[in-house]
């Protein structure tokens, strides 16, 4: 095989599920990259479909300026990493729901999921368990043993809330930091999960499900949550202004360096302080999208694979 | 017209070759910390791999006179790490033909060829597969706050988010 390609090939990096590779010794086809609309910006983006396990996939780009690949012989610009990451169909048949609900009436799933920008959308009707997934959405109605639904609102609240608490188990079990006060105390502490509140971890976990839904679903859901109102650019009170000063963060830079033993350059401490002054600035609200894994905004920049 | 090329766009849909993802030979990967805008072979093996040294904090490198160190960066369990590449539109892989020959007429009477391919679909393969890169920084080792590193535990929490929810 021609593992350099031709000049300006591209190659694409690319993780996958371990188990599409066993899976793939019984298929012959069936595994495809299609464009699907994204359930929170409305905008096109590429899923990962497999129709031999029936499951969606959804595809996040790792991203950071100044990066390339070498890969064997040959060099690759942009060092870009895709993830594919099993995704839950029901984020994206409640765009569709949301849509048909302008109607207010029952419709058959096949008059729900309809879409002329994206006409891949059909394939979602082929998922597994489609019946009962919905049954966390909408209110349903047999007639002559056809299904209709109904989108309903109370029901997705709840469904998002409880979506929201196995984020937040995740968040605890990964040992994610979730707040740049933590993040700081954790230097003088040693534990740096002490301090972490619940509602850190709520606030969270909103913001990364709140990557999934619509704008106006999100903002139901913080209300449903209790959540504070975001405190966005207004002046931060004087406590928080503290907090991402340059001077107590250095300062903890200086705990550190006499802390560990090993003895760091100049270089690397300075990096760390600049990290960690963009995490205290992020992590303000508490709240943070799914994008911050992938350091940059990626969402209007994936590439078409 | 524009608008009808890019309607074509969304409605291509781009299927990935399962075979390929089962045959793909290991890879050596390198994240290195700046941007080559070209696309094309390079003679790795003769400048850049024997010019890779164990220093006291890890590996150490240089490229185009600038001091790199690095550290091997392992996929998170159950994932793997592919490199893929698009099949030239029109192209014919004779070779896939015969090797996979018996298996796919087996596998075509088992299960009949479904109308998931069409005339202006596109198709990938993995050319190569990895469970390891090395992750090279400027000067220092990129280390655990590296944003790379933040990235590969996305998979883990994402499964926590798409999991299904108890019924009531």
């Amino acid at each position: 095989m021609d593992r350099g390609g031709p000049a300006g090939a591209r190659r694409h990096v690319l993780l996958l599920p371990e188990y599409l590779k066993d899976a793939s010794k019984k298929m012959k086809s069936g595994l495809m990259f299609v464009k699907l609309v994204n359930p929170c910006s409305g905008e096109g983006t590429i899923y990962l479909f497999d129709l031999c396990l029936q499951q969606l996939f959804e595809i996040k780009v790792f991203k950071e300026k100044h990066h390339s690949w070498f890969i064997d012989q040959s060099v690759q610009s942009g060092g870009l990493l895709h993830f594919a990451t099993p995704m839950d169909p029901l984020f994206l048949l409640l765009h569709y729901l949301r849509k048909a609900d302008k109607e207010g009436k029952f419709q058959p799933l096949d008059q729900v999921v309809l879409d002329d920008t994206f006409p891949n959308c059909i394939l979602l009707l082929r998922l597994p368990d489609l019946e009962k997934l919905l049954q966390h959405v909408t209110e349903e109605k047999e007639v002559d043993k056809k299904k209709y639904y109904k989108y309903s609102k109370e029901k997705t609240i709840k469904w998002l809330g409880k979506k929201v608490q196995q984020t937040v188990s995740a968040l605890k079990t990964n040992n994610v930091n979730v707040s740049a006060r933590v993040q700081a105390t954790a230097f003088f502490s040693g534990d740096p999960f002490s301090s972490d509140k619940e509602e850190d971890y709520v606030c969270y976990a909103h913001g990364l499900i709140s990557d999934y839904i619509p704008k106006e679903l999100s903002d139901d859901l913080a209300k449903y949550l209790k959540l504070p109102e975001p405190s966005v650019p207004l002046p931060s009170p004087p406590s928080k202004k503290v907090k991402v000063s340059d001077e107590p963060i250095e300062a903890k830079e200086d705990y550190t360096k006499f802390n560990r033993k090993d003895l760091k350059t100049e270089k690397k401490n300075s990096k760390m302080t600049a990290a960690q002054k963009a995490l205290a600035k992020v992590d303000k609200s508490g709240m943070k999208s799914i994008d911050s894994f992938f350091a940059t905004k990626n969402k209007k920049k994936i590439e078409k694979i | 017209m524009e608008s009808s090329e890019e309607a074509a766009v969304e409605k291509c849909r781009v299927h990935l070759r399962p075979g390929t993802l089962r045959d793909a030979a290991r890879a050596t990967l390198h994240l290195l910390p700046c941007e080559v805008l070209v696309n094309r072979p390079a003679p790795v093996d003769r400048f850049f791999t024997p010019a890779i040294r164990q220093g006291p904090d890890g590996l150490e490198v240089s490229f185009r006179g600038r001091k790199l160190r690095g550290e091997e960066v392992v996929v998170p369990p159950g994932l793997v790490g592919y490199v893929m590449a698009m099949e030239e539109q029109g192209e014919v892989s004779m070779e896939k033909d015969f090797s996979e020959g018996d298996e796919r007429e087996e596998q075509e009477r088992a299960e009949p060829r479904e109308a998931l391919e069409r005339d202006f679909d596109q198709f990938i393969g993995a050319i190569a597969s990895f469970s390891r890169f090395t992750l090279w920084g400027l000067e220092t080792i990129p280390g655990p706050d590296a944003k790379v590193r933040g990235a590969l535990t996305w998979p883990s929490l994402a499964a926590a988010i798409h999991a299904q929810v108890p019924e009531d």
